[in-house]
């Protein structure tokens, strides 16, 4: 019907009609309040504008600057200790606790627009540690450094600390105020983790445990000074409960992220005691959580059976390969250094490639060294005994050869061999993680030193 | 009133609605975004005078997200880097192709930005990328931290970045026959380049192993390199391939190569590579 009438319409009528829409129309268009609705008072660039100065103020009001445990990633990686002092001038003095390196250095800071105020360390200095994507603490962060950042969203001011989230992976940061203290002291943070880690010859064991004010659960807490972080599995049988912590250090205490959560207390720094080399989280209530050292593995386990393969079966044989596990975490520091001591006595273009022992039936067994840049493989023979209480191996010498003949005992391996035959035995445990490739990892550890090697299964 | 008055006033009407409109506009006030420069330092303008004024490039070292992929785990150079660096820069290229191409030549066709990154761009394959062209307006050098002026072999390859770039620049300002050069070695690009051997790859007529990567890679590297070295040390090179046919190869593309300077910049290939050896023997030497 409509399309009829316009058909009958005269077309002057459709002019009139169509001139009186447009003076409507523009009639309409003369109020001039094109103001979107105000949520704020005032605008976008004066808000943002506002923030940057309150940032600017808030950086710079700290007498003695911010200290802040920076996590890059505590899924995967621990926390650094960094302080700063800011100055008017767009200099700012820093310190990180990233390695031994803890003196203070001078660099540039600016106050950044992008999606929001942002915090940028804009010219090098120790924060930039953690981006260097040549710099990286395990393979698979090759390309990706310590996931660091160096610029810091900024997200306003809690309790006088100032919070930032990292620009890239959004982490939350906290800048707290230093103290005069913190500065000088911030060298000790190494301190702590020497003690975390203990030396040389600390006991290989260490456990987490955890009193909810009722009971007690027990954790083999293992870290690694490499990544900054740790790994505590429950003991208990058939539990496959796993806490995994970023640990960052003061020169007192180690602080975690995530917080443990005991009941609906958050525990996160541990205090450290000399006396007992352990350190420990007090909440309320009798909770506490706190991390110790012990002797022997925290459960025995038939582990060890798989160097007695029964009569006519094959060999079972384990390897320490350098190429692949020389960074295992697993590895003991006595380990390390004994490999190490081998591989500095050696001329420049040899170092040792594998240690890897074979078990036959009938309680023989070869530990092969072999090496890279040309030089021949060793092996010792020995023969393996069980001690079924200790559920232990121990390895007895027999005569070392070259694959065909009898050689006289290498004095530069002598270490490293008197670790496997420890005369109290060697603990084995099949390791639950995998490293690069899907062998089962089994380590073997001295039962009367802080001796523990990381192997490859390879059947 | 005939229809065409009526018209006529409404007309009227509208232009003096549309001027009146626009009265109540408010004008536009002070700017409420801040203006003010950042202090220049010593560098700053060591940079201006250096690069700035005569060749209109920025040397940029201060970090800038939006000048580098964020995906990347970069960092800004250290401070007293960046003078020595540019410095090399300067004299190898800048001072080279200006002495053979005339004094404007580089002002001409010449990034606009230089970028300066401290550490090394490491792939997740393992290899490093040591330099980024973008659109010919940017060059971006990875590794400034770590450029030893006394060290001929770090200089020459921190170098041989640049010249590979500035390359790439080149060829995005005028094209070179991509078709004539895919022929000479047609089959033997590939992406896993990093795995060959640099034997065989010089066997098969190319002057590196990232030449294999693609055909303006080759032509960039085929460039670069010839630049990079002397003239006895690029004879060494051809020297050193023992497969005729691959000789033959490596030396069409240097003669395709000399060509292209020669017809797209008038600029004689072999007096620049002799006036970049000899700015690098300075170099090294001062």
């Amino acid at each position: 019907m409509y399309n009829l009438n316009i058909k009958f319409m005269k077309v002057k009528n459709i002019l009139k009609f169509l001139t009186a829409c447009s003076v409507l129309l523009l009639l309409g268009s003369c109020n001039n309040n094109t103001d979107a609705e105000d949520i704020f008072n005032k605008t976008p660039t004066e808000r943002l504008n506002e923030q940057k100065s309150e940032l600017k103020d808030a950086l710079l009001a700290s007498e003695f600057g911010w200290k802040a445990v920076y996590f890059t990633d505590d899924t995967q990686l621990g926390g650094y200790t960094h302080l700063f002092k800011f100055s008017a001038d767009g200099k700012v003095q820093m310190a990180s606790d990233f390695d031994d390196d803890t003196a203070v250095y001078q660099s540039d800071y600016s106050i950044a627009l992008g999606s929001t105020v942002s915090l940028l360390f804009e010219t090098y200095n120790r924060i930039h540690l953690l981006s260097d994507s040549n710099s990286y603490p395990t393979t698979a962060l090759r390309g990706k450094g310590y996931l660091g950042d160096f610029q810091f969203l900024y997200y306003g001011q809690e309790n006088g600390d100032i919070l930032f989230k990292s620009n890239r992976l959004v982490r939350d940061i906290r800048f707290v105020k230093a103290t005069a203290q913190d500065w000088a002291d911030l060298s000790k943070n190494l301190v702590t983790e020497e003690n975390l880690v203990g030396n040389i010859n600390s006991p290989l064991y260490k456990l987490l445990e955890i009193n909810d004010g009722a009971n007690v659960k027990k954790y083999d807490f293992s870290f690694s000074s490499i990544t900054r972080f740790a790994v505590a599995k429950s003991i208990d049988a058939g539990s496959s409960e796993a806490i995994s912590v970023g640990v960052g250090y003061t020169p007192t205490s180690i602080v975690l992220s995530p917080a443990l959560e005991v009941g609906s207390q958050k525990l996160s720094n541990f205090v450290y005691d000399a006396a007992t080399s352990s350190f420990t989280a007090t909440g309320t209530g009798g909770v506490t959580a706190s991390i110790k050292y012990s002797n022997a593995p925290l459960v025995l386990t038939d582990d060890y059976k798989v160097a007695l393969p029964a009569a006519g079966s094959p060999t079972n044989a384990f390897g320490y390969i350098a190429a692949n596990l020389a960074n295992a975490p697993t590895n003991s520091p006595l380990c390390i250094q004994l490999l190490n001591e081998i591989n500095a006595s050696l001329p420049a273009t040899q170092k040792v490639n594998r240690v890897q022992i074979t078990f036959a039936p009938g309680g023989i067994a070869d530990i092969m060294y072999s090496f890279t840049g040309g030089r021949a493989t060793v092996y010792h023979r020995v023969t393996v005994t069980e001690d079924a209480v200790n559920k232990t191996i121990i390895l007895k010498n027999s005569f070392w050869h070259n694959g065909s003949a009898i050689v006289t005992a290498p004095a530069l391996l002598k270490n490293i061999d008197d670790k496997l035959l420890d005369p109290k035995g060697l603990y084995v445990i099949k390791e639950s993680f995998r490293i690069q490739f899907v062998n089962t990892i089994y380590t073997f550890s001295g039962a009367s030193s802080s001796f523990r090697i990381t192997t490859y299964a390879f059947q | 009133m005939k229809i065409v008055k009526q018209y006529k006033a409404i007309f009227l009407l509208f232009g003096v609605l549309s001027i009146v409109s626009c009265a109540h506009e408010d004008q536009p006030g002070e700017s409420r975004l801040d203006y003010t420069q950042p202090q220049k330092t010593e560098l700053d303008n060591w940079i201006t005078v250096n690069y700035l004024n005569p060749y209109n490039i920025n040397a940029q070292y201060r970090w800038n997200q939006n000048a580098v992929d964020n995906n990347r785990f970069l960092f800004p150079p250290m401070i007293d880097k960046v003078q020595p660096a540019l410095e090399v820069v300067k004299q190898i290229w800048l001072d080279s192709y200006s002495a053979v191409g005339g004094a404007d030549f580089v002002k001409k066709v010449a990034p606009r930005e230089i970028v300066l990154v401290g550490g090394v761009n490491s792939n997740t394959n393992g290899t490093r990328t040591l330099g980024i062209a973008d659109s010919g307006q940017r060059i971006t050098l990875f590794e400034v931290d770590y450029l030893n002026k006394k060290n001929r072999a770090n200089v020459t390859e921190f170098v041989h970045t640049i010249q590979h770039e500035y390359v790439h620049i080149l060829n995005q300002n005028k094209p070179f026959d991509e078709q004539a050069w895919q022929k000479i070695s047609p089959g033997d690009y590939t992406g896993t380049w990093h795995l060959e051997v640099l034997e065989d790859s010089r066997n098969l007529g190319f002057v590196t192993n990232y030449a294999r990567n693609n055909v303006t890679e080759d032509f960039a590297e085929t460039a670069s390199t010839i630049l990079t070295s002397s003239k006895a040390e690029y004879a060494a090179i051809l020297a050193s391939i023992t497969d005729p046919i691959g000789r033959a190869k490596l030396q069409m593309k240097e003669a395709m190569v000399v060509k292209y300077y020669k017809d797209a910049f008038n600029i004689d290939f072999y007096a620049l590579r002799d006036a970049a050896e000899k700015n690098t023997t300075n170099v090294i030497n001062n």
